[in-house]
Parts: C-alpha cells; structure tokens; sequence
C-alpha cells in the first residue's frame, strides 16, 4: 500500500470536484471559474462604496460664509514675514555693490539667448564691468531701506545690472547699442541717479582733469589781466579810473531821473 | 500678470513699434509688459522685417505705444491708465483682422 502525499490527495479531490459527470462523456471545460475577494490595495483609484460615499457627502465640512468677502477689508494685523537666509545674503551682497561700485547701471532686456548675453558679458567684462542679476522684490526691498529709493520705479520685469568701479560709460553704450533687446534705464553713478539722458550726456563730458584745467584758468584769467593792468603805466590807470567814475555817475543820474 | 495670451503675438501685418515711456513714474508697468510680450523671440519670429524701437525717456510724459502697420493704419495706445491685457488685446484683435485677410485670401 502506497500512501498518497497530502498534494497527491488534494489535487485528485479538486479534479474530483471540478470535473463532475462531464468528465465521463470525454470533454474538458474551456474555463474553470476560480473565486476570489476583491484587494483593498489597488493600483487605480478604488470606486468608494455607495453607503460610505454617502456618509462622506453628510458629514461634510461646510464652512462659515464670512459676512465680509475677503478681499474687502484690508487685514487688522499686518502679517511680517521673516527673510530668509537666502534673501539677507542678497541683501549683504546689494549692500557691498553700492560701496565697492562706483557705477550701477539698470537694463532692461526683452529676449536675449545665452549666446547674446555671453557675448554681451564677454565685452563688458573686457572693460571691468560686470553683468549682474537679482530679483527685483530683494532689490526693491533693500533700496526702499538704503539711500537709493528713488531708483526703486526702475526694476520692473525682467532687468540687468552692469556695475563697475570705475565709471566707464562710453564703452558701456557702445556695447548696449550692439545688443538691440537691451534699454538702458538709468544708473546710479558717484551716487548720483541719471536718467538715460544723463548717463548719454555724462559719457559725452571731458575727463576730471580737463574740467579743473578749464576751471583754474577761467578763474586765473581775471587776476592775470587786473595784474597786466596794474603793470602798465600809471597814468594810463589813473585815465581807466576816471573813465570809470564818469560812467558810474552818468548811470547814477539817469536813474535817479527816472525816480523823480 | 500671467501670460495672458494663450495664442502668441502675430506681427505680419505690423511694419513698426515705438514704445516710449519715462522709467521713473509710477504708470509705466503696463507699458514695459507690452513692450516684453512684443518684443520676445516668439513675436519677433512671426515678422523679422517688424522693428521694435524703445525710447526712454525722463520728461514725466505718458508711455505712448505708436504701432504702425503695413497698411498704413496707425495704432495709438497711450498706456497710462490702460492695463497689459486690454492693451495687447486690442493690438492682438487689429492683428488679427487684418492678418486672416492675407492668410484666407491664400488658402483659398
């Protein structure tokens, strides 16, 4: 007597059962229906039940209708929001820029790729001027705190900034009129804020040098022809003088007959 | 502002833009907007010949909107009190008009 494995055994009593008189007249069924629950972790969204759907839709939250629409009233407590780290260190940076910079100019670009900005970028750095980016509510911010409020206006969109030490504005236009996308707004320039005009008038003024040259001979001009005067012949001083006296009382008499 | 235009700006029956506006007043946010969405690569593409001039100014004048189209009709949009998207609609709407023309004259 063999004894039959536990497998043996089921496996011959699920034969037994699935295949009842049928499998005596010689044909097997197609398909075998096999039964099994439903998962409760599927990959799709599980249609919810009927009954707990209507529960849902009862217990709903409603909440309060406010008896003001929101937007109507401004808000009693001003809500002050923190800065983050990242915004104090733009802030610091900003700060730096107006020491260290004589020059900060504003631009504004419409559409430039990078291989315009690059070439762009690569000009200007040729002369020491650098191209730099900062969101315009940290910039807005900060110069609505420093010095600098009036330039406030001038950062909207999407706007550049070329700062340089020393205030080389010609070679920044020539290089702004290559790139057509780009409009000079204004700049701030020895701490003093052009508009575009000015900055176009100050890059077409002569050096420091040539000023104070002209300045300091305009004023020695007077001295060196009172002292040429001076120099010459007495008599022809004493005549000058006279001349002068003549001239100031003939003014005098006829006001003081126009008075009368 | 969100882009508010969902179908992009069609220059071809555009010949010139002059956008002028003083960057120190305060109603000039509307007029700068129109001159970005005008001025972008994906406008520009649909006319190359189309020039955008930029003028600014420091006179406390009005930010003017002169757009001239090939047809000799002239647009005038004076942008102070006006916002970006009435603006760029009433553009977009003349474009449009008189841009199908061409484009349904051709197709048929």
């Amino acid at each position: 007597m063999f004894v039959l494995s536990p497998l043996d055994f089921l496996h011959k009593l699920r034969v037994q059962l699935c295949r009842p008189a049928a499998a005596e007249a010689g044909w097997l069924p197609v398909t075998q229906s096999v039964r099994h629950g439903s998962k409760a972790v599927t990959r799709h969204r599980k249609p919810i039940h009927i009954l707990k759907q209507k529960l849902l839709a009862v217990t709903k939250y409603v909440p309060p209708t406010p008896v003001v629409p929101k937007g109507a009233y401004p808000s009693e407590r001003q809500e002050v929001k923190e800065e983050s780290g990242f915004v104090l260190l733009l802030k610091r940076e900003l700060k730096k820029l107006f020491q260290d910079y004589k020059m900060v100019a504003v631009a504004q670009n419409c559409n430039s790729n990078a291989e315009d900005m690059r070439i762009l970028k690569h000009r200007l750095h040729r002369h020491g001027i650098a191209v730099k980016f900062f969101p315009n509510q940290v910039m807005c911010s900060f110069l609505s705190d420093s010095v600098y409020s009036n330039m406030a206006p001038l950062f909207i969109g999407p706007t550049v900034l070329f700062v340089s030490k020393e205030p080389k504005v010609k070679e920044m236009l020539t290089s702004l009129r290559s790139s057509p996308q780009m409009t000079l707004l204004g700049a701030c320039i020895d701490n003093t804020l052009l508009s575009a005009q000015g900055v176009v008038s100050y890059s077409k003024l002569p050096s420091v040098s040539v000023v104070q040259g002209e300045l300091v001979s305009g004023l020695a001009m007077m001295t060196a022809h009172t002292a040429s005067m001076l120099q010459r012949h007495p008599a022809h001083l004493s005549a000058l003088l006279q001349q002068y006296v003549k001239q100031q009382s003939s003014e005098e008499a006829p006001k003081a007959e126009e008075a009368t | 502002m969100a882009a508010s235009s969902k179908s992009a700006v069609v220059l071809k029956a555009v010949k010139k833009i002059a956008v002028q506006f003083c960057p120190f007043e305060s109603n000039v946010r509307s007029t700068r907007e129109f001159l970005l969405f005008v001025g972008s690569e994906k406008a520009r593409s649909t006319n190359m010949n189309c020039e955008v001039i930029t003028t600014v100014k420091h006179d406390k004048s009005e930010p003017v909107v002169d757009v001239t189209f090939v047809d000799g009709e002239r647009l005038l949009m004076k942008g102070a009190k006006l916002t970006t998207r009435e603006m760029l609609s009433a553009f977009q709407s003349r474009c449009t008009a008189k841009d199908p023309q061409a484009k349904a004259g051709v197709k048929k």
